[in-house]
């Protein structure tokens, strides 16, 4: 497994620093690419302290006022699966999916390259674009079925808690591409490399 | 005859009593009478699909078949929690009449069609319990801040009378009401609730099941998958689940006095009846709750209607043609009773 | 061997394969699958063999109603809360004062620094769960002082890196609320079976030390002179305490008290960390952002492998492969309690190359419903299972804490060191697991208790 430490701290203070883990070159769209999907990342991870505040809210109303909430329990996974869902982008952009890189790691930086590029092209494209293209008519069922929640006084429009999928895979496929280019830049020279001044 | 190998995937835990196990005798029966041509393969829920969501994997064609309580798709077809089980609707037998006889059956397979589904009528079962209690409902003001974990229409009737409903997952249930950060919980029929075990952490058994007098099963089909089958493999179909509504009768009304009285006699619990009081101001706020719906949605009001009719009609028979209630436990003398074995 | 079951073998044979080329290891779960769905359909049209249930687009789109699923699950809310608390806890200065009075407390022992280790582990574990940040932190406040002490360099670090570990499994536990989540056990019930297995592990770490101590005194020196303890420094340690035990309060016992259940007990514990780092004066917007973000990042990593895990569930299920590995498991010539060990060997052999996260989320639910058929108690199962998966972290060539204390550890630690150093504790895992085995109660008293 890549032996990052959990709680690397060297990417919260510097806002342009892109990685350039195991020597990929970055690229102008990929880095146009890049911080984009960041930016989404790193605005929905304030989703975490929101869920710690709701989460308090609702055993307080519910433990000193006997006052149950669903729309507040609700509101805890709603807010959890958005939080996840948007997250998986952001995690492939700061390269933190676990890989298994006991052999990987004693590959020319080249081979590497090539491993990534076609585990990208025939694995994590077409998986993603499956599940991209199938999200839409399930999202749809619930938008025109006007599904609500089936709890007594839940949450209206599940659809826009369903859509979430499909914005998370499309990120998802934006990163993926972007990952890509880097690949490719390094691999042939295209799109043109920039590496990173130490 | 056509061949036919299909997912049934389940609502409930195949090895929950009358609940769910009438679905994979359903399966077993159309095995036999078909030669082995029909095979449903059972897959207990998650496996493909949550409960929740078969109704959603049949209707898109993605899971072939399902044997499942109708009423989780209240969000998208209201109209299917009054097929699912009606607060202070009908029992199993007239449940059964109704559908088979007076054309439930046929308005829920015009109501589902859109949806492409076909709903076969599975399995019908005696009353739920009313839940699980830490302590005895003994008045209306005990209901307002009760914190109660409660689905469906009941629950939208409890917090109309002030009760704090919540939904905890099955997996936090136990601890919640052991611990007390809930009050009480409804769940299933007494053979259901000793198999899984609430005893152990609430004592006080409340009845009557005035939310689900009957809790109806149905087998899901998807639209397409069906309409290709040829008349005799439909017929066969349709034979087992209606022979799978009278084993279903008969598993749940076969169970649950033993289950009962185990209950009290074995694990200490105490049997309730919710005070009419309650039932009273429950009853009120269930018409309120069923005129919301009906206003909301036409076939709602259409299913509901058809009912409502239907209970009139057969109301004095079912009152007059039928023993009293409490005959037996009014009159222990007449059957060498002793009152405890009544429940009085 | 029907013809599906061939393709399952492929499948298995694939994805292992496939897991060795570093291509991270969730897209590597939902590419095969993928792949081999395209497989089937095209052995299913063009060569009419029976692939089972895999027969259509349909069938592999339920991919979606599953993610949804796991998106609508109102029980792992609790995972990103218990890593928000553990990274809050981490950054909150409570385990540096901790270290600080312990060692000052227990210096002067031979082995002190060891066993003040443990202690602090065994602390940080009950009151967060992260076994990078429990890892790392023992690592940067205690290896300077042993290495300076003279302690042995395989004693020191496999002292931290097992120390650090018990985290995963003593509760709060991620791990734990994943299995009860998979199997739909009561979390509750697995966190209370947890507890008395990780601590034996606890005191059997310290007896050991305490055995270097006496057979191998050069390995754990006690220091030549040390300074006095007073009472000062005893009250000291004592305000140390209280913080963590103030946490562990707040997490198990709103469960205990019925305050909240075990999934709100883990935002009750996030804000408790959060306090905590206000009272200690280190929370600020800046400590705020980060724990988010890594809370986003470690929550996505996790997720990452749901997903693949719950597409390769979805494939090999549909290929006929939960029938076909549960026959061949119940085949095998082993009495009931064998099969049982079969299965947990497997999951330590596969704790090598694999991580828990893989092993609880493709191997757990496959074996699951075999050890309950044979009649064991599915909760005490999963404990023991457990203890295996947290022996994962220090097996090399793949181990988590391994990895974790090597990114850290000062100059001069190598890797043949913490190796070396690991050794004892795992052989210690499996005594555990062993009396865990033989002894149901260690798992099974507690839970008893509350019901
Ligand atoms: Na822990
Ligand atoms: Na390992």
């Amino acid at each position: 497994m890549s032996a990052k430490p959990v709680d690397r701290q060297d990417n919260a203070g510097d806002h342009d620093a892109l990685p350039a883990d195991f020597n990929l070159p970055r690229t102008r769209v990929s880095n146009v690419l890049d911080k984009f999907v960041r930016a989404i990342g790193r605005a929905t991870a304030w989703l975490w302290v929101l869920l710690v505040l709701v989460i308090v809210l609702q055993v307080a109303l519910r433990y000193l006022f006997n006052m149950g909430s669903i729309q507040l329990e609700e509101l805890q996974w709603h807010i959890y699966a958005v939080g996840f869902i948007l997250g998986l982008s952001y995690c492939l952009v700061e390269d933190r999916h676990v890989r298994v890189d006991v052999i990987a790691e004693r590959l020319r930086p080249k081979t590497r390259a090539w491993i990534e590029m076609l585990g990208l092209t025939f694995l994590l494209l077409p998986f993603l674009t499956t599940i991209l293209i199938q999200s839409v008519p399930y999202i749809w069922s619930s938008f025109i079925q006007s599904e609500t929640s089936a709890a007594p006084g839940g949450l209206p429009y599940r659809w826009i808690l369903k859509s979430f999928m499909f914005w998370g895979f499309l990120l998802l496929i934006i990163a993926a591409l972007a990952r890509f280019l880097r690949c490719t830049a390094f691999i042939f020279g295209l799109p043109r490399p920039i590496w990173p001044r130490d | 005859q056509d061949k036919v190998r299909w997912q049934m995937t389940m609502g409930f835990p195949s090895t929950l009593p009358a609940l769910a196990d009438t679905g994979p005798w359903v399966a077993e029966q159309l095995d036999k009478m078909s030669g082995g041509n029909i095979d449903l393969r059972v897959f207990e829920p998650g496996k493909l699909v949550k409960g929740t969501e078969v109704y959603d994997a049949v209707s898109s064609g993605k899971v072939d078949s399902g044997y499942v309580w109708a009423g989780y798709e209240i969000g998208k077809l209201p109209a299917s929690a009054l097929y699912g089980a009606v607060p202070f609707g009908m029992e199993p037998a007239q449940f059964a009449a109704w559908m088979l006889e007076k054309g439930g059956q046929e308005m829920m397979e015009e109501i589902y069609a859109p949806q492409n589904i076909v709903p076969l009528f599975c399995g019908t079962i005696s009353p739920e319990s009313a839940g699980w209690f830490t302590f005895p409902l003994e008045s209306l003001d005990q209901v307002e801040g009760l914190k109660i974990r409660f689905a469906g229409l009941g629950g939208e009737i409890l917090q109309k009378l002030g009760a704090s409903v919540t939904l905890l997952p099955g997996s936090e249930l136990f601890e919640a009401l052991e611990k007390g950060v809930i009050d009480a919980t409804e769940f299933s029929l007494p053979v259901v609730d000793e198999q899984l075990g609430f005893y152990k952490v609430a004592k006080f058994y409340h009845l009557p099941g005035w939310h689900q007098p009957s809790t109806n099963q149905y087998l899901y089909i998807n639209k397409e998958k069906w309409d290709a089958l040829d008349d005799q493999t439909q017929a066969m179909f349709r034979t087992a689940c209606t022979a799978g509504v009278a084993k279903s009768i008969a598993r749940a009304e076969g169970t649950q006095g033993a289950a009962l009285q185990r209950l009290q006699e074995e694990h200490g619990v105490e049997a309730v009846e919710v005070p009419e009081e309650v039932l009273v101001e429950l009853k009120k706020a269930a018409n309120e709750v069923m005129a919301e719906y009906s206003a909301k949605d036409e076939n709602f009001k259409r299913v509901y209607d058809s009912m409502t009719a239907f209970m009139a009609e057969n109301a004095q028979w079912h009152r007059m043609g039928y023993l009293p209630r409490d005959w037996r436990a009014n009159h222990p003398e007449l059957y060498g009773d002793d009152a405890a074995t009544t429940g009085n | 061997m029907e013809q599906f079951e061939i393709i399952v073998i492929l499948l298995l044979l694939s994805f292992i394969t496939l897991i060795f080329t570093g291509f991270p290891l969730a897209w590597v779960l939902g590419g095969v699958s993928f792949l081999f769905t395209v497989i089937a359909f095209a052995l299913a049209d063009w060569f009419n063999v029976d692939t089972y249930f895999l027969r259509s687009w349909d069938d592999f789109a339920v991919i979606v109603d599953r993610i949804y699923a796991q998106m609508s699950s109102w029980v792992l809310v609790a995972l990103p809360m218990f890593i928000f608390m553990g990274l809050m806890l981490d950054r909150s200065g409570v385990a540096e004062r901790l270290m600080k009075s312990f060692a000052k407390l227990f210096g002067g022992l031979r082995g002190g620094l060891a066993i003040t280790v443990i202690l602090i582990g065994v602390l940080l574990a009950a009151s967060t769960g992260i076994v990078g940040a429990s890892v790392v932190l023992l690592s940067m406040l205690a290896l300077p002082i042993m290495l300076e002490k003279n302690y042995s360099k395989p004693l020191m670090t496999g002292v931290v890196a097992s120390s650090g570990t018990l985290g995963i499994l003593i509760p709060p536990s991620i791990m734990l609320v994943i299995m009860a989540d998979q199997l739909s056990l009561p979390v509750g019930t697995l966190f209370m079976g947890a507890v008395f297995p990780g601590l034996l592990l606890g005191v059997c770490y310290v007896l050991y030390v305490v055995g270097v101590g006496l057979f191998n005194p050069s390995a754990a020196p006690a220091p030549a002179q040390h300074e006095r303890i007073t009472w000062a420094d005893v009250w000291d340690t004592v305000l140390a305490v209280i913080p963590p035990f103030g946490l562990i309060l707040a997490v198990l016992g709103t469960i205990f008290f019925g305050i909240a259940t075990p999934t709100e007990a883990s935002g009750i514990g996030a804000m408790g960390a959060t306090l905590l780092a206000a009272a200690n004066k280190r929370l600020n917007m800046d400590v705020i952002r980060q724990v988010a973000r890594e809370t986003s990042l470690t929550t996505a990593f996790i997720f990452g492998i749901f997903l693949g895990a719950t597409a390769f569930a979805l494939v090999m299920r549909s290929l006929g492969g939960d029938e076909f590995i549960g026959d061949l498991l119940k085949g095998l010539p082993f009495p009931d309690w064998g099969v049982v060990a079969f299965i947990l060997f497997v999951a330590f052999i596969s704790g090598f190359f694999l991580d828990w996260l893989e092993i609880s989320l493709i191997i757990l639910p496959l074996v699951a419903p075999v050890v309950e058929a044979l009649g064991y108690d599915l909760a005490w199962f999963t404990v023991l299972f457990a203890v295996c998966l947290q022996t994962s972290f220090l097996t090399p060539p793949v181990g988590f804490s391994l990895f974790y204390l090597k990114g850290v550890a000062p100059p001069g630690i190598e890797i043949q060191h913490i190796y070396k150093g690991v050794i004892p504790f795992v052989l210690i895992q499996i005594f555990v697991l062993v009396m865990v085995f033989l002894f149901e109660d260690i798992v099974m008293w507690l839970p008893g208790q509350m019901y």
